[in-house]
Parts: structure tokens; C-alpha cells; sequence
């Protein structure tokens, strides 16, 4: 449920993306090869785009739960710069999607059989609202390094199994930031 | 149903997504329900107000957003390398920091009392796979729960293979002889469509044991061996030539601020925003961090 939903979840434009999306069941389709002028692309390059779409959303929602808050400014740059960093990755898997004519938002059941979607939740993101202090900042804290945690995990089934050089690449990046990022949070907890 | 909504998710987006879901399709995961993983112990005492003190310990360790997850302590490629990818000490989190608190070594995690002999256990999915595989161990005789769990302390039971699991799927595993406090784990590798692998602790009590104190005085700790003398280290490189570029070549680790320069393969660049600079985040990967000029 929370894959479609979560997939769904980033704005009108990919709204009409969900209405459209195909209802199908999950298909073993994971190594079918596409062309596109850039040389060939799989099942996995694209599902990694469309579920990393709505998680890099995600991951600048709660970036920017820090943004008006008295929290550390190292937690206030990290945040910055993962709200920054993570809105330029955005731009670029939204244009190697519609490159690919490919939706920005894929079937849900197909998501689901390749692990579902991980991610946050506003009920949780509210529930962190309300702290404040250092009760806050360890919350959020916590928030992002799952969040990001989850992130390192979808990269890796796109290095382990995508075929686009481009996306894999970007998927390695995304490995060793946001492990990196991990670090740095967690030294942050102390 | 899911009782939770994502950010930014508007009613219209809701029900659209409800609509088009189909019944049974939800995702891939799950966890062990009987006897309960610590991860299904907790998310039912609660994530925002656990009762036991191990579940207090674990989010206060690692957050809520674990308990909330319970369902997705996994690792996405495993592809059966669980001992490669999985760190002793970490086999309860799967090696993941989102679930850094499920490893806390403690003799007090909620434990369902149990006797050798055969046991009925369940695993909750909420989204079953066909052609999964399925392995049962248990702490070897000895295992001392205030210890780091270590692969090398897992006796395997019992393994299932070409397993058609349904929402909530019981197996019997005969149950060898323990005293005291013991650790059930369980690993879910599925086959079909994908490598992802599901982790799981279950703590279970076999009564009469003498629990071990929760701080063995047994092993004095070996001296944190400085015999590797340490390496003096390798002077700092001079930079090739200092070009009076105030930051130098780009590295990582370094906190850089608004307007520090940088070189990076014989390009300089201007930093953007504050932050410390990682692997993934060159200069030429991060135009929103850094500008060439």
C-alpha cells in the first residue's frame, strides 16, 4: 500500500502519473532491456528512478523540518545542503525518465515485488513537529538517518542491478553520500 | 489497509492510490510475529511510547522510524551474502543504522518462555513471495545475551526452500535443549524477482538458566592491543603546488563554507553552501554545493 501511495505522493504533476499508472500484477519483467539513444536501460533503472523520485521529496521535507528550528548548524548545514544537493538529483531522474518516455511514477505492483517502498510518514513528521530542544534534534536526527538509510539500500539494488551506466553511477553516488551522511549524524548524536 | 499517509500526500492522492490497489498487493516484507522479533515487540508496544525498557532503550538508541519500518529489516541485494554483508554485532539490524537499536545486547528484550522439543513459529508478511527460503537458528548453548551477536553463535534448526508463504506462515522447528535466555534468528531470502533478504530476532527464555550477569566479569577485557605500533603517519603529502588556492584540493571530510575555493581534477571550484565534504559529493556531482570558476 504505502509503495503506491508513497509513489504518489509527490505532487499534482505526478498525480496524473498515478492516475494513469497500469494496474498490473507483478510481472517478472526485471530484465527486459529498452534502447533508448544512449544505449540500453532496464526494468531496474527505471524503477529505481521512480521510487527514488518520491523518496528524494521525502528526504527534502524533512531536510527543511530544520530549517526554522534552534538546532546545531551543523545539522542546520548538512540539512541545507541535503535539501540542495538532493533537488538537483530530482531535476536530473526527472529528465532521464521523460528522456526515456518513461512515467515519472511506474505500477505499484511491480514496486512492491521488487521490495516496496520505504519511507516516512507525515503522522511521524508531525509527531516530530511537536518536540522541541534537544528532543528535536535527536528526533530528527534519527528521522534522517533512516531516511537516508533507506536511500543507500535502493541505490544498491540499482548498482546490483540496473544496466543505464548514468543511473548506476548516480546510484553510487547516493551509496557513499548518504553513508557518509550517516557518519557525519550519527558523531552528531554523540 | 495502511493506517499511516505519506508527506504531502493530499486526500485526492489518498483515494486515488486506494482505487488503484489492487487487494492482495502490498509490499514485499514481514517479520517474525511468534515468537515476536524484537522489531514486532516493539512497534506493538508502541514506537512513540514503549513500555519494556529494552524497547525504551532501543528508540532512545536509534529512533522511532525502525519501529514504525518493522516490516522492512532487510537488505535489498543480498542475494544469499548475508555473512559477507551483515557485521557480528549488527545481525538483529541487518548491519542497517535504521535499525542500530535492535542490537543493543541486553538480557531484558520481552521473551516468549519456551521448552525444547517441537515449536509452532510464525512469520507475519505483508506481502507474501513465492519460491521464498526461509532459515531458522538458534544461540548456541552458552550464548551470553549481554554479548554482541556474532554469526558464529547461531546453530542452524532448520531451513525451508521453494517456500509459498501466505500473510502469516507457521512452521515447526524442533527446538534443541538451552538454559536460560536464547535467541531465535531467522532469515528470509527471497528468490523470484529479486535478491532482497529479510533479518529477525526473537528472543525466547528457556527458564532455569542462571541468566548471566549483566556484566560478565569473566573476560577482562584484552588491553585494546596497541601492538600495531602506530604507524607514524604518512607525512601530509605536500600539496603539489600550494597555488595559493585558500582550500587547496577537495576532500573529503573537510567542512568547507560559503566561498572556500577548491581544485578538483585541475578545476577550481567555489563552495556554494556550507558542509562537510563526502565521497558521492565531488564538485563536478554537486553544482548545487559547488561552482566552478
Amino acid at each position: 500500500m504505502r509503495a503506491l501511495v508513497l509513489l504518489c505522493a509527490v505532487g499534482l504533476t505526478l498525480l496524473t502519473g498515478c492516475q494513469s499508472a497500469p494496474v498490473a500484477a507483478p510481472s517478472p519483467t526485471v530484465g527486459t532491456v529498452h534502447r533508448s539513444s544512449d544505449g540500453p536501460y532496464n526494468d531496474t533503472d527505471v524503477m529505481f528512478l521512480q521510487m527514488m523520485l518520491p523518496h528524494h521529496h521525502q528526504g527534502i521535507e524533512i531536510a527543511r523540518l530544520a530549517k526554522d528550528r534552534p538546532v546545531s548548524q551543523d545539522l542546520k548545514n548538512l540539512a541545507a545542503a541535503i535539501e540542495l544537493t538532493q533537488a538537483a538529483e530530482r531535476e536530473t531522474m526527472t529528465g532521464w525518465l521523460t528522456g526515456w518516455g518513461q512515467p515519472l511514477v511506474g505500477d505499484p505492483g511491480g514496486h512492491a515485488a521488487h521490495g516496496g517502498m520505504p519511507g516516512t510518514t507525515e503522522g511521524e513528521m508531525s509527531t516530530l513537529a511537536k518536540k522541541s530542544g534537544a528532543e528535536f534534534e535527536r528526533g530528527l536526527l534519527n528521522m534522517l538517518i533512516a531516511h537516508q538509510d533507506d536511500a543507500v539500500q535502493l541505490a544498491r539494488m540499482e548498482t546490483g542491478s540496473g544496466s543505464d551506466k548514468q543511473a548506476k553511477d548516480l546510484a553510487g553516488r547516493i551509496d557513499q553520500s548518504r553513508t557518509a551522511q550517516i557518519s557525519q549524524m550519527l558523531a552528531l548524536l554523540g | 489497509m495502511r493506517r499511516r499517509h505519506a508527506i504531502t500526500l493530499s486526500l485526492a492522492a489518498a483515494l486515488v492510490a486506494a482505487t488503484l490497489l489492487p487487494g492482495g498487493v502490498a509490499e514485499a516484507h514481514g517479520t517474525m510475529s511468534d515468537p515476536a522479533s524484537r522489531v514486532y515487540t516493539c512497534k506493538n508496544e508502541g514506537p512513540e511510547s514503549p513500555t519494556s525498557a529494552a524497547c525504551k532503550a532501543a528508540v532512545a538508541a536509534g529512533g522511532t522510524q525502525a519501529f514504525y519500518d518493522w516490516n522492512e529489516v532487510s537488505l535489498i541485494e543480498a542475494g544469499g551474502r548475508h555473512r559477507e554483508l551483515i557485521p557480528d554485532g549488527k545481525l538483529c539490524s541487518a548491519g542497517r543504522e535504521k535499525y542500530r537499536g535492535l542490537d543493543l545486547p541486553r538480557n531484558d528484550w520481552p521473551a516468549k518462555q519456551i521448552s525444547a522439543g517441537n515449536l509452532t513459529v510464525t512469520y507475519h508478511a505483508t506481502a507474501p513471495h513465492a519460491g521464498s527460503n526461509f532459515e531458522f537458528y538458534i544461540t548456541r548453548e552458552g550464548w551470553n545475551p549481554t554479548m554482541p551477536l556474532k554469526w558464529s553463535d547461531l546453530v542452524l534448526i532448520k531451513s525451508f526452500t521453494n517456500v509459498n508463504p501466505t500473510t502469516f506462515t507457521s512452521w515447526t522447528l524442533p527446538i534443541p535443549q538451552r538454559s536460560g535466555r536464547a535467541l531465535i534468528y531467522s532469515i528470509w531470502q527471497r528468490v523470484q524477482y529479486s535478491q532482497e533478504a529479510f533479518y529477525t530476532c526473537s528472543d525466547v527464555d528457556f527458564g532455569g538458566g542462571p541468566n548471566p550477569s549483566p556484566s560478565p566479569t569473566v573476560s577482562p577485557k584484552p588491553t585494546p592491543s596497541p601492538t600495531v605500533s602506530p604507524t607514524p603517519r604518512p607525512t601530509p603529502t605536500p600539496t603539489a603546488s600550494p597555488t595559493a588556492q585558500p582550500g587547496g584540493t577537495w576532500k573529503a571530510g573537510t567542512a568547507y563554507k560559503t566561498g572556500d575555493r577548491v581544485t578538483y581534477n585541475g578545476v577550481n571550484y567555489q563552495c556554494r553552501q556550507p558542509h562537510t565534504a563526502t565521497a558521492g559529493w565531488e564538485p563536478p556531482n554537486v553544482p548545487a554545493l559547488w561552482q566552478a570558476v
